[in-house]
């Protein structure tokens, strides 16, 4: 009975409103995950059947299908497609879903921001689609090099869709990001100490890390690429200073790592459930970790070896070649910590098994031409062939798409709380693993033969015609195989029998709930002794829902979870997680005006979309906090906490760190290419500096310091000392907008000049920021919501005033030194 | 958070290690500092060695300080295992700087 209530309660505070209203504001993550993962399977049919137009085309030689410029559009779209948003989308899905409930947590640390990412990436996506029915998709390839998605060789729209439209879809990755980061290092079940996490928890943690590093240089290349070609900066421009390498630079830094951030939780799924389908423990779990974070580190090494053969000296593209050989290392790591499970367990071939194997085969062949495409004079010959193509594929269908599919029927039960109905799993996957192996394994013959990527037709004299032709027919049994895997998921779903609890009798805490899951995840959180909690208390899930664990009772109507201390797992403070709220997708869509707007090259409405987003951010933090402090509260087991409100070291304020971080990157991405281009590119030094100047420098120097003084004067009666700091920050913009407009050359006139202008946006942009923030936290003192024991937005306030402070000094460093200098 | 970044610390090294070899690299090859004699070699050499044993030193440096944790909890010795991960692939990703040509 007990329970029952619990449930009720529970339900009341954790569920959505009815009817569409609900299904706009929701915020919970099982419906975001589920959502995440629905959308990316539906991009994944899209780039599935423009897979099965390009193969149409290149079966037979001298093919009259589609024209080239239809074909450039049709691989350009199934690479940027399957890439942005089908593999990332679908581990952010999985990872939203899956992770609060692993951890023992009830929901992911910021719910808004989860809903956030997800209305930003259904409507960043929507544009590429909506542009590829327009006829005007991207059409220069997946990596989109300059000069040919330049304005001169693109003139269309087609290359600005990219760049629009993946920076939006960016906006997503950048917030699970900083999401899942903070989630696994603060919001698990007391107990779970940092070596008792899942692997899967491991594995995310390293992804997260790389996504808030490797992301960056990306968003920055595509801002510059989309400021070259709307306002004539020359970044990618030889003759004004600028390289088409810079492009290829920001683009692989951050395209490498994306392999391994692709990879990664896609492991993670395999160390979960194999170890489970051996009926056994995983193996060698610190050699796991260790193998982890070696890679997300290693992997960040590698980029040039996709820039082989741009003449770039021999010793450079040694120190590459020999960081990409190394990586196979870890990666074998893992590869023997699974046979050695396998080895050591029962295995049973049940379904998600037979997928893992499938993974094993592909996966391995991939990563064996990749050792061997790591080698200089090999990649020099095979570059740019159906060889890579072959390898990149085996790669990331072995990598990802087979453990994906092992962990669809895997957590399937989870999702639907059903049971399968036919054995059409087993058929579909000797279509998919019979069909993909016939399609790329040619691929590598006919890349070998000198068949280069891309092209839309060849001559039979070139002697690739029964090669393609196989890998055709391949292709579209491997089409069969997935639309029976979606039947059979179908199937699953509307037919199913209603499913026990934990089937797979598996020991992590995500099968300690009732399935489909509850709203609330858990009715009460468990404490946890082990890395397996369910082998340790096998009927651990009833005593939760009976409320026996912690937090097991609601108060004020309040979302709660716990948070803990990121490496003991000693229970923190509570945690008050925001409710359902049209905030997210109000913001997405005020962004989607942006986007638009550029893409319209109506430049000059553009920025009022960005005031509006500042508006509702605004609002959007206001809706946080509290304005009386509650002390302690029973959290249960006889433990009183503190809640959020009142706590330091809060989620809020990590996620700043992680938001920082990623920002910092950026800037440190900006800083590289004015390096890069002031020592590779022709034509530098530039014909103009800047001229000597000591008094924007002075003024920059005096707000900066001022910024920093008077900010840690605040406290919560301090409003001379936010008014000193936010007017400190004011100097510091108006210096830089002063060196820009008076000093600088023009930046359309020389690469030097539009490095400089970005530079310096970059730091007038966090200056505003940062004086917006601190006229924010004025309004919170008087509001009360800043004041007694409730400190925290002081603290995360001061760390953006901070970092704008500094970012603003660098700035005008490097703007005024080399006049200075030369 | 402090107890992650100790256990990353000698991987951190590497990276250091990476981006020192590679803008020294570039550096010396903008300036011609390959052309300038130093003893045996040339001055780029010299200075791509210098960088690269004082990231080797610091990679053992950094190994030395987690030896005692290398029997402690799990976190710590990942520490001292990546530590030694990070000399090694400091050591091997310098190589090309003894074999390969510099600037061409
Ligand atoms: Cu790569």
């Amino acid at each position: 009975m007990k329970a029952l209530k619990l449930h009720q309660e529970l339900t009341a505070i954790w569920r959505n409103a009815p009817g569409w209203r609900g299904t706009l504001c929701s915020v919970n993550h099982s419906d975001i995950g589920k959502r995440f993962i629905v959308g990316a399977f539906a991009f994944f049919a899209i780039g599935g059947v423009l897979a099965m137009l390009i193969r149409a085309q290149l079966a037979t030689p001298a093919s009259a299908f589609v024209g080239p410029e239809v074909y450039n559009q049709l691989f350009t779209m199934h690479g940027s497609i399957m890439m942005f948003l089908f593999a990332i989308p679908m581990f952010e899905g999985l990872a939203l879903y899956l992770l609060p409930k692993m951890l023992g947590a009830r929901d992911m640390a910021y719910p808004r921001l989860s809903a956030l990412g997800w209305w930003c990436y259904l409507f960043g996506g929507s544009i590429l689609i909506v542009a590829m029915l327009a006829g005007v998709a991207p059409d220069a390839g997946w990596f989109l090099y300059p000069p040919l998605s330049g304005k001169q060789w693109t003139p269309g729209i087609n290359s600005d869709v990219w760049l629009l439209g993946i920076t939006f879809v960016e906006i997503s990755a950048m917030c699970a990001a900083i999401e899942i980061a903070v989630s696994i290092l603060r919001l698990r079940a007391p107990g779970m100490r940092i070596d008792r996490m899942p692997l899967f928890a491991w594995y995310l943690l390293a992804t997260a890390a790389m996504m808030l590093f490797g992301f960056p240089p990306l968003i920055l290349g595509s801002i510059l690429l989309e400021i070259e070609r709307a306002f004539g900066w020359p970044f990618y421009t030889p003759a004004l200073g600028g390289s088409p390498l810079l492009w290829q630079h920001l683009f692989w830094l951050f395209g490498h790592p994306e392999v391994y951030i692709i990879f990664l939780p896609a492991a993670g799924a395999v160390s979960t459930i194999l170890p489970v389908m051996a009926r056994t423990r995983i193996l060698a779990y610190g050699a796991l970790v260790a193998a982890v974070m070696a890679l997300a580190f290693l992997s960040f090494g590698l980029w040039v070896h996709h820039m082989f053969t741009t003449g770039i000296p021999h010793m450079a593209l040694g120190f590459f070649s020999a960081a990409s050989t190394l990586v196979a290392i870890p990666t074998a790591v893992q590869v023997f910590a699974w046979i050695g499970t396998l080895w050591s367990g029962r295995p049973q071939m049940k379904l998600p098994m037979l997928y893992l194997i499938g993974f094993f085969v592909v996966f391995v062949l991939g990563g064996l031409t990749g050792v061997m495409l790591a080698v200089v004079p090999f990649d020099q010959q095979a570059h740019d062939t159906a060889f890579v193509t072959a390898h990149l594929h085996y790669v990331l269908v072995g990598g990802f798409v087979f453990p994906m599919l092992a962990a669809a029927y895997y957590w399937l039960p989870h999702f639907t709380g059903r049971e399968r109905v036919m054995q059409l799993g087993e058929t579909a996957f000797w279509l998919i693993f019979v069909g993909f192996n016939l399609t790329f394994f040619m691929m590598h013959l006919t890349g070998l033969l000198g068949m280069p990527r891309r092209i839309d037709t060849y001559s039979d004299a070139m002697g690739w015609t029964w090669l393609n032709l196989l890998s055709s027919v391949g292709s579209f049994v491997m089409a069969f195989g997935f639309a029976l895997f979606t039947i059979d998921v179908g199937l699953q779903i509307w037919l199913g029998r209603h499913h026990r609890r934990n089937p797979w009798h598996a020991g992590t805490l995500e099968w300690a709930m009732a399935i489909p899951a509850p709203a609330y995840n858990f009715a009460s959180l468990p404490q946890v002794a082990g890395r397996d909690p369910l082998y340790d208390q096998p009927d651990l899930g009833v005593a939760l829902a009976r409320g026996e664990g912690w937090l097991g009772a609601t108060r004020h109507g309040w979302r709660e979870t716990l948070a803990v201390d990121m490496v003991t797992g000693e229970p923190d403070h509570i945690v008050i997680l925001p409710g359902n709220s049209w905030l997210p997708i109000a913001t997405a869509g005020v962004l989607a005006g942006f986007f638009l707007a550029m893409l319209a090259g109506l430049y000059w409405i553009a920025p009022l979309f960005l005031v509006g987003v500042g508006a509702i951010g605004w609002r959007w933090a206001w809706t946080n906090g509290a304005r009386e402090d509650y002390g302690t509260l029973p959290a249960g087991q006889g433990v009183a906490l503190p809640p959020s409100t009142e706590a330091l070291g809060t989620t809020g304020w990590w996620g700043s760190v992680f938001a920082l971080a990623a920002s910092a990157t950026l800037f440190a991405s900006l800083l590289f290419g004015y390096a890069f281009l002031w020592t590779v590119a022709p034509d530098w030094p530039p014909p103009q500096l800047i001229a000597r100047t000591v008094l924007e420098p002075s003024l920059a120097l005096l707000g900066a310091v001022l910024a920093i003084v008077a900010v840690r004067r605040v406290g919560p009666d301090g409003r001379t000392a936010l008014a000193v700091a936010a007017g400190g920050q004011i100097a510091l913009i108006l210096a830089l907008v002063l060196l820009v407009v008076l000093r600088l050359p023009s930046p359309a006139s020389h690469a030097y000049a539009a490095t400089g202008a970005v530079v310096a946006a970059y730091a007038i942009f966090h200056a505003t920021l940062a004086a917006t923030m601190l006229a924010f936290a004025r309004a919170r003192i008087a509001s009360g919501h800043i004041g007694g024991a409730r400190l925290g937005e002081l603290r995360i306030v001061r760390l953006w005033s901070d970092h704008a402070a500094g970012a603003g000094v660098v700035a005008t460093l490097l703007l005024a030194l080399p006049g200075w200098i030369a | 958070m402090r107890a992650l970044v100790r256990m990353s610390a000698g991987l951190i090294v590497w990276a250091i290690a990476f981006c020192l070899l590679y803008a020294l690299h570039g550096l010396g090859c903008a300036r011609g500092w390959a052309t300038i004699r130093f003893g045996e070699t040339s001055a780029h050499q010299t200075a791509l060695i210098a960088g690269w044993l004082l990231c080797i030193g610091m990679g053992i440096g950094i190994a030395v300080w987690q030896w005692p944790a290398r029997s402690g909890t799990l976190v710590d010795r990942t520490g001292f295992r990546l530590a030694l991960i990070g000399v090694a692939a400091t050591a091997i990703t310098g190589l090309p700087i003894f074999t390969l040509p510099a600037c061409f």
